[in-house]
């Protein structure tokens, strides 16, 4: 018929995909991997001669129900979905720590010697306060769609274990340097002696190397080797 | 209905791991290829349910009998592909003299030839 609507496959696949990270009990490498096979499975109808269309639904149906999927998915490994979401949840910890750490540095930085009037208080109260929206204000963006390239290009930089173990520990000791450098001009400028800024600076590092451990270790299996029998 | 008998339910799950360590013990493979494989060695008699396979290989991988990896193929497509552990290899040495002593046992019984173990 002339006004019949072409089938478009990416857009099939596209609905497909959705439908499947709709089921919350299917891990995302999970999806990826049921993809491959999803993708085989319609090469392997059109090389027998089927239509686009025809191979979509023959493959469709062959992979199953998602419903169904997540219902087995989740029975050999329960706590796989969840390990997913902590990794994000230490992300976002780890994230927002690191821009509140470095907030309180610049506030220290700043910080004017005679830092007893109330200006001076409401002032760093104010400060503190923004410094604890730019997480909210960047999970926004983020929720609305707006930022998704530019975090697209950031998650490249995290997508195997050694660039992120690298990535946050360049995030920890760049952090912990500008700590180390705010307070010891701090101390400079309110002639305290006794303590050293070595302490703030080391002392904030230990939660973020938790966190990081954490991380590495709960992280998302996404190793792109090239194949070795290539 | 079919045109060969197919394997029951129960059968099929049973037979998966010796089956699915074996195909791996020729080396590495991933999901779709092991389905197809399965289709063409047992003449369509056994048919995996394709989304299902996986949860099994899971299983497989938990166990510590297998591992996996993803790899991008020579299309440039990226597979996950599995391959069997050196206690896989135990598992399925396990598993073929088990199924062999069943295969004997009925073997004897329907006065076919035994298969040494």
């Amino acid at each position: 018929m002339e006004n019949e609507t072409r089938f478009d496959l990416n857009a099939a696949i596209e609905n497909w995909r959705q439908e499947l990270a709709a089921q919350p009990n299917i891990a995302s490498d999970d999806r990826r991997e049921l993809e491959t096979h999803l993708r085989d499975a319609i090469a392997g109808f059109q090389q027998r001669g089927l239509n686009d269309e025809e191979s979509f639904w023959l493959a469709r149906r062959r992979v199953g129900q998602s419903q169904q999927l997540g219902e087995e998915f989740v029975k050999v490994d329960p706590a796989k979905v969840w390990r997913e979401r902590v990794f994000w949840m230490l992300l976002a910890i780890f994230l927002s720590g690191t821009v509140g750490g470095l907030a309180n540095s610049i506030l220290f930085a700043l910080l004017p010697v005679n830092s007893n009037s109330t200006v001076t208080v409401a002032m760093q109260a104010v400060l503190i306060f923004l410094a604890s929206l730019i997480p909210i204000v960047i999970a926004v963006s983020l929720a609305k769609g707006k930022l998704v390239a530019l975090f697209s290009k950031l998650t490249l930089l995290v997508d195997n274990r050694p660039r992120l173990a690298t990535a946050a520990i360049i995030c920890i000791v760049l952090s912990s340097l500008i700590k180390i450098t705010a307070f010891a001009s701090y101390y400079s400028r309110m002639n305290v002696h006794s303590a050293h800024p070595l302490l703030p600076g080391l002392t904030s590092a230990i939660y973020p190397l938790i966190i990081a451990l954490l991380l590495v270790w709960l992280m998302p299996p996404q190793n792109r080797m090239t194949s070795k029998r290539a | 209905m079919y045109k060969t008998a197919m394997l029951t339910k129960d059968l099929v799950a049973a037979s998966s791991k010796p089956l699915l360590l074996s195909i791996l013990a020729d080396g590495e493979s991933y999901g779709y290829e092991i389905i197809k494989k399965v289709r063409e060695l047992s003449g369509g008699r056994i048919e995996w349910s394709d989304g299902m396979l996986y949860p099994v290989l899971h299983r497989l991988e938990r166990d510590g009998l297998i591992e996996s990896e993803w790899k991008e193929a020579d299309t440039g497509r990226e597979r996950k592909y599995y391959f069997l552990s050196s206690n896989g290899r135990k598992a399925l040495k396990t598993e073929r003299q088990q199924w062999l002593a069943v295969h004997n046992t009925l073997g004897k019984l329907w006065k076919m030839k035994p298969v040494s173990i």
